[in-house]
């Protein structure tokens, strides 16, 4: 992998506290279009002294609608995490691949429609 | 023309609020008797009130504030002197017109109305009001944490689940003697029932449908943003901390403690949903998770 971009939650958010579906948001728009446009990016949790599962969803779980896993592990990768935040994001890693198998959650227009928006 | 100020007031009555469930038994039969009312002055007669658990003025604040969004003017009257002093220290009696006394002992966490985009001042809240608090009890640096992250999901939750157009309420207390901590949040949104009905087609029981949502896998969540964590973290955390976790929404009401889930239908709905946690205080585990996962095996 190539050494890549580093993208930090706190400078994003501003804050330790990476808490809410919103500022996810912000941290997602980012990831996606470096993903999309094939480049490695590491995201940087330094600083970040707390995170909830609402705002890893929309960061990072919202990645696996717009791309496929593999794509996403050739791109990404995470550091400067404790080891419970890193079990935190595994399991919504996990949810997240789950949730886009059902199809009625996610349909491929909105699937498409969404790539579209982050190229 | 009638207004508000030449109508009698109207008086209902309240008993003893604790945070089980029979008190939120006793806050939905209020909102049943006041939810009609209209352009009204209503007093909340409070002088049968011996005991009331401080974090429960989330859910009654809940209450309390639909009920002023159908113009009603709404008044607390007859307080018996400890009452008056535990909603006077929370700050909850300054929303109708009295003043908030210093909380000395610094067991409340203060109650507070927040817009459902208030995300951040949510978080400040927290850190203020319950983390770089002195007088709160000591607990674990991990604790700390799952505790503050804990009610962050809850908050999360509403935000994302309630659709509530009147805001998000919290309010919390520090029980001492008990080494507990309870801290509630109540929406004025759709409610779980509704949010699985809309979202799956299972037509199921307010109560069950709280069982539903709080089972692993289970989410109402539709769209490009996956769900489905939050109130399962929220679980497994009061289960490892030895707490207590109730939910109430629509007529629905569930808890858990030591690992038994307890539902049952409540005799009027809840205009949302409340949920409430209990921490154990005193629980020494570190929290710091000799976690199995590596960075290299997240994605």
């Amino acid at each position: 992998m190539e050494k890549g971009l580093i993208i930090s939650p706190y400078e994003i958010v501003g804050s330790p506290l990476c808490v809410a579906s919103d500022d996810g948001q912000k941290v997602f728009e980012r990831l996606a279009a470096a993903v999309k446009e094939e480049k490695s990016v590491t995201v940087s949790f330094r600083n970040v002294t707390s995170l909830t599962s609402a705002f890893l969803n929309a960061a990072i779980g919202q990645l696996y609608g717009s791309f496929s896993p593999g794509e996403i592990r050739a791109r990404l990768k995470v550091k400067d995490m404790a080891p419970a935040d890193l079990a935190l994001l595994k399991r919504v890693v996990d949810t997240a691949k789950e949730y886009f198998k059902d199809p009625g959650r996610f349909s491929k227009a909105e699937r498409a429609a969404l790539r579209g928006k982050n190229a | 023309m009638s207004t508000s100020d030449q109508n009698p007031a109207k008086s209902y009555a309240l008993s003893d609020i604790r945070h089980d469930q029979a008190g939120f038994e006793s806050l939905v039969r209020l909102y049943a008797a006041l939810k009609a009312a209209r352009f009204a002055n209503l007093e909340i007669d409070m002088s049968r009130v011996g005991w009331f658990d401080a974090d429960m003025c989330a859910p009654l604040g809940a209450v309390l504030y639909r009920t002023g969004s159908h113009v009603n003017k709404v008044s607390l009257v007859h307080l018996q002197p400890q009452v008056e002093t535990i909603l006077s220290k929370n700050g909850f009696l300054s929303h109708y017109g009295r003043l908030t006394v210093r909380d000395k002992y610094g067991t409340t966490i203060p109650y507070q109305r927040f817009d459902v985009k208030d995300d951040r001042f949510f978080a400040s809240y927290v850190e203020a009001k319950f983390v770089q608090r002195t007088e709160l009890p000591r607990m674990s640096t991990g604790l700390v944490k799952r505790f503050r992250e804990s009610v962050f999901e809850i908050f999360s939750n509403a935000v994302i689940h309630s659709q509530s157009k009147l805001g998000i309420f919290s309010c919390g207390q520090f029980f001492p003697k008990r080494n507990r901590l309870d801290f509630s949040v109540a929406d004025l949104g759709i409610g779980i029932r509704r949010n699985v009905l809309d979202h799956t087609d299972l037509d199921l029981p307010p109560d069950q449908a709280i069982v539903w949502a709080t089972s692993e896998r289970n989410t109402t969540k539709r769209g490009p943003i996956p769900g489905g964590l939050g109130l399962k973290l929220l679980r497994e955390f009061i289960t490892l901390n030895e707490g207590r976790m109730q939910i109430v929404s629509d007529a629905g009401y569930w808890s858990l403690e030591k690992e038994s889930v307890q539902t049952a239908l409540l005799s009027a709905p809840f205009p949302g949903t409340v949920v409430n946690v209990e921490i154990n205080t005193a629980d020494r585990r570190s929290y710091a998770f000799t976690s199995e996962v590596k960075e290299a095996d997240i994605f």
